[in-house]
């Protein structure tokens, strides 16, 4: 299968200045300032076909957002090769953006004072969408995403799920081939990311549409990637499919109690389950290894010795994913 | 083309409604722009009432002067005003991608984006000081109107350039905020008779950094005061232009957004 993204040995590099900390080295660094060269993206290749959905995963600053400008045209590489759909994005900029949508969880396209369907009519003249079309597309995206009594409203009084789902309507109108989509559930609930994510899904089965999503959410990945690469550092540590991230990461989730007696007597570390945290007698953070318990039989056991008042159950933290890959590398199960 | 113009007339409607959704601001913004850009010519009325004067130049000359000023500045206010504070907080914010993503040039869709309609209340304040100052300078022939309307735009079009000149240095020199500071001191050149300055600040005022097109000789032409060889300073005005949105078009590959 031909790649619609193509990526090779791709790289960018910053430069910036170290201005250390405290007054004296804030003053000398006004003078004298030691030159700081960043590898955001380091020697990065890869390839993704048509119709894939490929999450991006790494911790804060690993280079995932910087990847994905560059994929997107807006930053240009220091060096390495980027072919999308046949373009370069940095050199056929003008072109090539007018075949990709993009959303970006941190930076709106919406227009603050008005109302979102005057930004939507803003991207029909920029797309030059034809009046029927228009229509239809709206029509087709609002009801998918439940948003036809918000649109009307100003976008600054929306709630942040709201605006979200108005962001994708924003990059979805002129159907582009690919999506683009930058830490897109970021601050949402938990019922808004559900229906972002269904949303994703859907746009992927019905129009075999490629997308790519950067993210540190480990179960944005779980619910929709077919494949995963993994960044730190701005080297790519891991590019496979998501049954081999899951060899690296185990079934674990991290669970952490607040009870409502005394915990302190209690061993929890054994088989299945891992203390991770233990602040207080009264509060506790487990890992749990669902292959070998059930969350159900875990939480069964655990209140058949505690009452507890607060539970959460969490995928593994981003951080965690990396260590894992870092220590198996060399031995991958499967 | 006709896209550009689509999406042109989109973002006016849009900025007309940003406007009218806080409308206090818009009255209160338009007054104080107008306010603090048309006083500097009580200063003059001040001068002559005291009864010095610049020499050759009658008040309602130099008021004229002024207006034609306030109005070639209320003009590029409206236009490109908002150019260097948008793209300024755009790379501070590292949310210039935003403008990146759009298949359109980002020159165009920036300046499309930002027309401050803040400065309609400037640019009509221009245009009520150029009424009054134009009446006391008695019949004007067409030939003058017209050459008064080629040196106008010539004057408008270097305001431009130095308007896109100042937000290009945002790419390179993040947050440089009192830039345009400079820029206005510079064009404070304009708002007077050029003669009254030495020979070294003419020249330069004409052919270097062409202030006095934003003014002076715009209203000089209206007067019948310009001579032939004034018109060759169009031709740096037109570069100066050009050399702005060269500038620009050019620092956009200097954009590293933020981190993530």
């Amino acid at each position: 299968m031909m790649p619609v993204i193509d990526v090779k040995h791709l790289t960018k590099t910053y430069t910036t200045y170290k201005r250390g900390a405290g007054a004296g080295q804030t003053i000398r660094s006004f003078f004298q300032r030691e030159e700081v060269v960043i590898h955001a993206v380091n020697d990065i290749s890869f390839a993704i076909g048509q119709g894939e959905i490929c999450g991006i995963l790494g911790p804060n600053g690993a280079g995932k957002s910087t990847a994905i400008k560059m994929l997107c045209g807006a930053l240009y590489p220091t060096s390495g090769e980027i072919q999308v759909l046949g373009y370069s994005p940095a050199k056929d900029r003008k072109r090539y953006v007018g075949k990709i949508g993009a959303v970006f969880g941190q930076k709106s396209q919406l227009i603050w004072d008005i109302p979102p369907i005057d930004s939507f009519n803003m991207n029909k003249a920029i797309y030059g969408i034809t009046t029927q079309d228009f229509k239809r597309r709206l029509e087709e995206l609002s009801e998918l995403l439940d948003i036809a009594h918000v649109i009307e409203k100003p976008t600054r009084v929306l709630s942040l799920g709201e605006r979200m789902k108005c962001e994708f309507v924003m990059a979805m109108l002129h159907q582009p081939d690919i999506l683009f989509l930058d830490e897109p559930t970021i601050g949402l609930d938990v019922i808004a990311k559900v229906k972002i994510r269904e949303f994703i899904q859907q746009l992927n089965q019905k129009r075999n549409m490629t997308c790519i999503l950067t993210t540190h959410d480990l179960e944005d990945v779980e619910e929709l990637a077919h494949r995963v690469i993994v960044i730190n550092h701005g080297e790519k540590v891991f590019d496979d499919s998501l049954q081999r991230l899951k060899l690296f990461l185990g079934e674990k989730k991290r669970v952490s109690f607040t009870f409502a007696d005394s915990a302190g007597k209690t061993v929890f570390n054994n088989a299945y389950t891992k203390v991770i945290d233990r602040p207080s007698d009264f509060q506790i953070t487990l890992e749990v290894d669902t292959a070998q318990i059930s969350i159900s039989d875990f939480l069964e056991d655990i209140s058949r010795k505690h009452r507890f008042s607060d539970i959460s159950v969490k995928e593994l933290p981003i951080q965690q994913v990396v260590m894992n890959i870092y220590e198996n590398a060399e031995g991958v199960p499967g | 083309m006709k896209r550009y113009l689509e999406v042109f007339k989109q973002c006016m409607y849009s900025a007309i409604q940003a406007a009218a959704a806080y409308r206090m601001n818009f009255i209160i913004s338009s007054l104080i722009t107008l306010a603090g850009n048309i006083l500097f010519p009580l200063v003059t009325l001040l001068i002559y009432r005291a009864g010095t004067s610049f020499p050759g130049w009658t008040l309602y000359e130099v008021l004229l002067i002024q207006a034609v000023f306030t109005m070639s500045s209320g003009l590029s206010s409206l236009i490109f005003g908002g150019v260097l504070w948008t793209t300024m907080s755009h790379i501070r914010e590292g949310s210039f991608e935003v403008i990146l993503l759009k298949p359109l040039n980002p020159l165009f869709f920036i300046v499309a984006t930002t027309f401050s309609t803040d400065s309609i209340g400037l640019f009509l304040g221009g245009v009520a000081l150029f009424i009054f100052s134009v009446i006391q300078a008695g019949a004007i022939p067409l030939l003058f109107w017209l050459q008064f309307i080629g040196l106008f735009i010539a004057g408008t079009a270097v305001l431009a350039g130095l308007s896109l000149m100042m937000a290009a240095m945002s790419f390179k020199w993040v947050g440089n905020s009192r830039i345009s500071e400079l820029a206005d001191s510079v064009l404070n050149i304009g708002k007077y008779p050029l003669p009254i300055f030495p020979k070294a600040v003419q020249a330069v005022a004409t052919m270097i950094i062409p202030v006095g097109m934003v003014g002076f000789l715009p209203a000089s032409a209206l007067l019948g005061r310009v001579q032939a060889r004034d018109f060759i300073a169009v031709l740096p005005c037109l570069l100066f232009l050009a050399a702005g949105v060269w500038v620009y078009r050019h620092m956009i590959r200097l954009y590293e957004g933020v981190g993530g």
